[in-house]
């Protein structure tokens, strides 16, 4: 059964480019394929998640790594390909680009979706670098088709095309230019060791610890960087996330950043474990928290807001990737799952909410289920306990202290406190005396409603089943720091053939 | 006399600069996207040098060859790959280029964002005027 995980990179793909054609002879056909491909590779991760407890391997083309390409799946891989397909069918394009009509999404939409999902699948379990060159640069095209093509257009005006093409080159030419650092960084290891496998290249780490391999890192970590809205590399960030419908910004902004982020964990953990590696990942990761959580304060839309407070959230997952040892690890697990919760759950209420705060008057006493799921979750990003966010930076925090790390503590403190202010900005609009006399009642769709209403009360399960995500995050952890057996599962010749 | 490999070398480097300079300095989008294929021409050159031999043959066995020192096939195959992802990536580019040209009339960068910044404002106050709220922005 092990050896059908390929099917969830491969099926998509095929699918993807099967989809234009199909959609020639039946409309209803194409579009019935789609969802139907992606609940086949949800059925598969979950049956291959149950029946495994230790990693396994996977050689493509049955050539044995390093001389072939190795699928690395562990639990941490699945997990993230199964959120990817879990997320691509909550934030399904059902409806068309910028109509309220229940006219559904084009096929080339469609098609551009089912991309993404199969690239970022190959993401998750790849672990050959220039494989993961190739997939990031399959989802980086998927995301600039996407994003030009779908529009946001809650507000009526048709200008959303235009903005997304102007959204989307501009993010292609950021994204273009990380792909070109990160290839520059890859040429530079394959250089010093002649190898890209990651197992490979975990036992050559000495080779690498010299400037010419601290240079590669940088380069590869502000190239993958890119989709990671890493600090120097987001400006690209609020504008994609203005510019195109909130579904998409969802699944950009709460799974697909995560896998650029996994994509660095694995460069870190694997080739650079070092602290200097450690250091340039906690000053982006600070840089970041500051100028997110600083922009999204001084934002006067609740798009903005929450585009720059994504990019603060994933400056704390860059934070808590850099303390070194397990506790960093799950701290950072903890940190970027909690944000996979919350953020799609956030753009999903801007559908309605966009525009300026003012709008949201009085709001909160006639759309009480999004209002009430909106309070929860912002109650979380800050941290209150006993809501998952207070775990999350609370093992972030206790971790910076146990190496030290005061002045991080204080930068995120201080930041928390910024986070407080612009949310609780929001609340005073949403349950304040001021209420809106033109009786204007902002009701999202039964679907989105639906879907913030499963994500929060995904976030309130969490807080029950503490116990749960403490041992998986745990195991999880377990795997990924596993080095020897890693080594010893790729290189050795135990895993199977396809 | 310095060797062919330095100068590839710098070659490649120096192909890389030019196209970094070029992404940060250039206004107008044409010359950002020529900037960029210039950047990836430096980038795909390094490649193919980090797997170059200068002392030995190319890495294809004929039958009664007696095997020989040969260049590293991998960064090879790999360049190809790369390149491909590239042209399409730019070809794509320009198609957006052709699009913007169209709807906002330059091609400007500069122009370019502060017509799209605004676009952006116009759709949030579209929505707060339709509710007649006091509206700040």
């Amino acid at each position: 059964m092990n050896q059908y995980v390929i099917l969830t990179v491969v099926l998509p793909l095929l699918a993807a480019f099967l989809l234009p054609s199909a959609g020639r002879f039946s409309f209803s056909i194409a579009r019935l394929i789609a969802p139907l491909v992606l609940l086949f590779s949800t059925y598969l991760l979950i049956d291959v998640f149950i029946s495994n407890t230790e990693p396994f391997v996977l050689h493509i083309g049955d050539f044995i790594a390093p001389q072939g390409i190795a699928f690395y799946i562990d639990e941490l891989a699945l997990i993230m390909a199964l959120a990817v397909q879990i997320f691509a069918l909550l934030l399904w394009p059902w409806k068309a680009p910028g109509s309220d009509t229940n006219s559904s999404a084009s096929v080339k939409q469609l098609s551009l979706m089912l991309l993404l999902v199969s690239s970022a699948n190959g993401l998750a379990f790849s672990g050959d670098l220039f494989n993961l060159y190739v997939f990031y640069e399959l989802l980086a095209v998927a995301t600039y088709g996407l994003i030009a093509y779908n529009p946001n257009n809650d507000s009526g005006f048709d200008t959303g095309f235009d903005t997304g093409f102007a959204a989307a080159f501009r993010y292609l030419i950021v994204s273009a230019t990380g792909s070109v650092l990160a290839l520059v960084g890859i040429s530079l290891i394959y250089f010093l060791t002649g190898t890209l496998n990651f197992a490979h290249l975990a036992t050559l780490q000495t080779t690498l610890y010299n400037p010419i391999g601290l240079t590669a890192f940088i380069l590869i970590l502000v190239g993958f960087g890119v989709k990671a809205e890493l600090f120097p590399v987001n400006s690209w960030v609020p504008e994609v996330y203005s510019a195109t419908s909130r579904r998409l910004s969802a699944l950009l902004a709460g799974v697909i950043s995560k896998l650029a982020v996994l994509v660095i964990i694995k460069v870190m953990l694997f080739i650079f474990p070092y602290d200097e590696a450690r250091q340039f990942v906690l000053i982006l990761g600070l840089a970041g928290v500051i100028v997110g959580e600083l922009s999204a304060l001084k934002a006067n839309d609740f798009t903005r807001m929450i585009s720059w407070s994504s990019v603060g959230q994933l400056g704390l997952v860059f934070v808590a990737f850099s303390i070194p040892g397990k506790a960093g690890i799950i701290a950072g697990l903890a940190v970027m799952f909690h944000h996979m919760l919350t953020k799609p759950a956030l753009f999903l209420i801007a559908e309605k909410w966009g525009g300026n705060f003012s709008l949201l008057n009085g709001q909160g006493r006639k759309t009480w289920l999004l209002s009430a799921a909106f309070v929860i979750i912002a109650l979380s990003i800050i941290g209150v306990p006993p809501l998952p966010g207070f775990w999350a930076k609370f093992l972030l925090l206790t971790g910076l202290a146990d190496n030290t790390a005061y002045l991080a503590m204080i930068v995120i403190l201080i930041m928390t406190v910024i986070e407080a202010f612009y949310l609780f900005r929001v609340f005073n609009h949403l349950y304040g005396t001021e209420t809106d006399t033109s009786g204007n009642i902002l009701r999202h769709s039964f679907l989105d409603q639906l879907t913030v209403s499963v994500l929060t009360v995904l976030l309130l399960v969490s807080v029950v089943e503490l116990e749960t995500v403490n041992i998986m995050l745990n195991s999880m952890t377990d795997q990924l720091t596993d080095l020897n057996g890693y080594i010893a599962r790729v290189l050795g010749s135990s895993g199977a053939g396809i | 006399m310095p060797d062919i490999a330095s100068i590839l070398f710098s070659g490649a480097l120096g192909l890389l600069v030019i196209g970094l300079g070029g992404l940060l300095l250039s206004r107008h989008a044409y010359r950002v996207l020529l900037a960029l294929v210039i950047a990836e021409a430096g980038a795909n050159l390094m490649l193919v040098i980090a797997g170059y031999r200068w002392d030995a043959v190319a890495p294809i066995l004929s039958g009664d060859m007696a095997p020989v020192a040969m260049v590293d096939p991998v960064p090879q195959a790999m360049v190809l790959t790369a390149i491909v992802i590239g042209v399409g990536v730019q070809a794509l580019a320009l198609t957006m280029i052709i699009r913007i040209k169209r709807t906002y009339g330059t091609l400007d960068m500069v122009q370019i964002k502060k017509l799209m910044e605004k676009d952006f404002d116009r759709i949030a106050s579209a929505s707060t005027s339709a509710s007649k709220s006091r509206g700040k922005a």
